[in-house]
């Protein structure tokens, strides 16, 4: 097995990049009704992280990550991104969907160039720099097809290519492996890794697999729900500033099982927190 | 087949492979893709029947022949009015109707309808009166057009546009509603701005589903047409029907409707066409 190639930042050198301060947000339905989603949510992403917003299904990390990228108003509290208060999406935080965001009518290689397109970057320097992500992303070969005619792992290594390709200062994704088998998730996580560590690339990650969180992520921030909260903020410190290439490495780590247990036990806590309450409310 | 890995049985270690036993192919499978030769010979003897059926019926005396006459015979007088009664003047005249009102309903519908599908403003203000129009059924504006534009062409061009235009609009609305969110937030997350959007996901996303819309608003043109066309005016191909009706002229009635059938088929056929050549990524298993 070959060692753990060191981090290219030592920690202790790592700028706050993404700084979230008591955001919260209610959503309001047709006047009367409304629902608290997220109250007072505080964390930061340091420069060159990887932060998994980790929790339970309805604990509003979704809704967090969407008002990061600007496409949801927090009610409450403010974000700023290298110092700049967030409003409204812009291309310095672009994201990855669940679902597959490719552009159908277009092929592999003017998906990745779609953003530059927008934001009008000369010619060669765009042909240059997709050719470059879409060598990354493990697609080269299929450059020339269109969406339709590739799987759901490639599809989502398309929108990968085509996000990290306009620069953004931060990649945000939302759930992005979920749709996937497990053996293409796993393969995805791996090759995640990879790119991240050669884009030097601050990635803020939504997830609900406690592994995936565990494997990608450098600080794990895990969310309670009704209403959304930061439950703990997680340091993954058993890796020691270093990051898997591979699920075996982690597997065979020392610290991974004290870790996964950990968040096991704030898992189910959580489900006996809501049976605790539903049964609280049927008396 | 490289040599078989230790503790898993080949074939050959153990019981003789059981001979495949192709089932005959039956006729009626549930869902079932059937061969293109099928597929075409099926389509062809439909008609074949259809047309045999009525030779049959008309050649043996079973059907009054002035009411009903053989398909021979319509075929035979289509051909004359072609050859010597500038049929073709008036099948030209129909299609010029068809050509025009069609291209400036869809100039006004297809730009609306996709504002109204992507801004919620747009919709609130344009939907309650274009709704209310779709429930009124475009023939019953021909008195009225024929006293605002007389018995000339705007008469008729006026009310298949009327016909057309509605319902267009709120195919393409809804259409343009069922583009995916993601899609247009992830444009929004890649930095472009609302004008951009709609020209550079909006519109091709739902380009392929306006084409497809066209071609039925198409078909519900024709409709009106010969309506049009029966109720005021002496030239196109309702007209010169309406004029077999007259004279009791049942095969020229007939070869009318045969033209009218023919020229739907050919314009289903070139939108067909032109969604194959526009749209090539909809064709799975490409290159």
């Amino acid at each position: 097995m070959s060692p753990l190639p060191e981090s290219k930042i030592a920690p202790a050198a790592r700028r706050s990049k993404l700084a979230v301060r008591g955001v919260g947000k209610t959503f309001q339905f047709s006047g009367r009704e409304t629902i608290e989603a997220v109250r007072g949510v505080s964390f930061d992403v340091m420069e060159n992280e990887i932060c998994a917003l980790l929790g339970p299904s309805g604990c509003g990390k979704s809704t967090v990550l969407r008002m990061v990228a600007g496409l949801e108003e927090p009610t409450s509290g403010a974000m700023t991104l290298d110092g700049h208060r967030i409003e409204g999406p812009d291309k310095s935080r672009g994201m990855v969907f669940q679902a597959y965001t490719s552009f159908d009518w277009l092929t592999v290689q003017q998906n990745v160039e779609y953003g530059m397109r927008i934001n009008k970057v000369p010619k060669t320097e765009r042909k240059e720099r997709a050719a470059r992500f879409i060598d990354l992303v493990k697609l080269t070969r299929f450059r020339n097809a269109y969406p339709s005619q590739l799987s759901g792992g490639m599809r989502q290594r398309v929108a990968i290519a085509r996000t990290l390709a306009n620069d953004p200062s931060i990649l945000l994704m939302d759930e992005p492996f979920g749709a996937l088998d497990a053996e293409t998730r796993w393969q995805m996580q791996e090759l995640m890794v990879g790119i991240a560590e050669t884009s030097q690339t601050t990635l803020l990650l939504v997830t609900h697999d406690l592994e995936e969180a565990i494997f990608l992520a450098d600080r794990i921030v895990f969310m309670s729900r009704h209403p959304g909260t930061v439950r703990e903020n997680l340091m993954v410190d058993f890796k020691k500033g270093r990051r898997f290439q591979s699920r075996e490495q982690m597997i065979e780590a020392p610290g991974y099982y004290e870790l996964e247990k950990k968040i096991m036990h704030l898992m189910r806590d959580e489900s006996r927190r809501d049976a605790d309450s539903a049964a609280g409310q049927a008396h | 087949m490289g040599p078989s890995v230790s503790g898993i049985a080949s074939d050959r270690d153990g019981a003789a492979p059981l001979p495949a036993k192709p089932r005959a192919r039956r006729i009626f499978e549930y869902k079932r893709a059937i061969p293109w030769t099928w597929a075409l010979g099926l389509g062809i003897s439909i008609w074949v029947l259809f047309f045999g059926l009525w030779e049959i019926a008309s050649v043996r005396g079973w059907v009054n022949a002035t009411f009903m006459p053989a398909p021979h015979t319509v075929l035979g007088t289509l051909y004359v009015m072609l050859a010597e009664r500038a049929f073709l003047t008036d099948i030209m005249v129909s299609v010029y109707r068809i050509v025009v009102s069609f291209l400036a309903a869809s100039a006004i519908a297809v730009p609306i309808g996709v504002l109204m599908g992507c801004f919620r403003v747009v919709d609130a203000f344009v939907n309650p009166f274009v709704a209310a129009w779709r429930y009124l059924p475009a023939p019953s504006f021909v008195p009225l057009l024929l006293m605002w534009f007389g018995a000339g062409e705007g008469s008729k061009l006026a009310l298949l546009f009327i016909g057309v235009v509605f319902f267009l609009a709120t195919l393409v609305m809804d259409h343009t509603r069922a583009v995916r969110t993601e899609l247009i937030e992830t444009g929004m997350t890649l930095g472009a701005s609302r004008r951009q959007i709609l020209r550079t996901v909006v519109v091709p996303a739902v380009l392929p589903n306006i084409l497809i819309s066209m071609r039925q608003m198409l078909a519900v043109s024709w409709t009106y047409l010969v309506i049009a066309e029966i109720v005021a005016s002496t030239t196109g191909i309702g007209a010169v029907m309406m004029r077999g009706q007259r004279f009791l002229h049942v095969d020229e009635i007939m070869a009318g409707i045969v033209v009218i059938g023919v020229l739907g088929l050919a314009f289903d056929f070139l939108f067909r066409f032109a969604h194959r050549l526009l749209f090539p990524y909809l064709q799975r298993g490409n290159n």
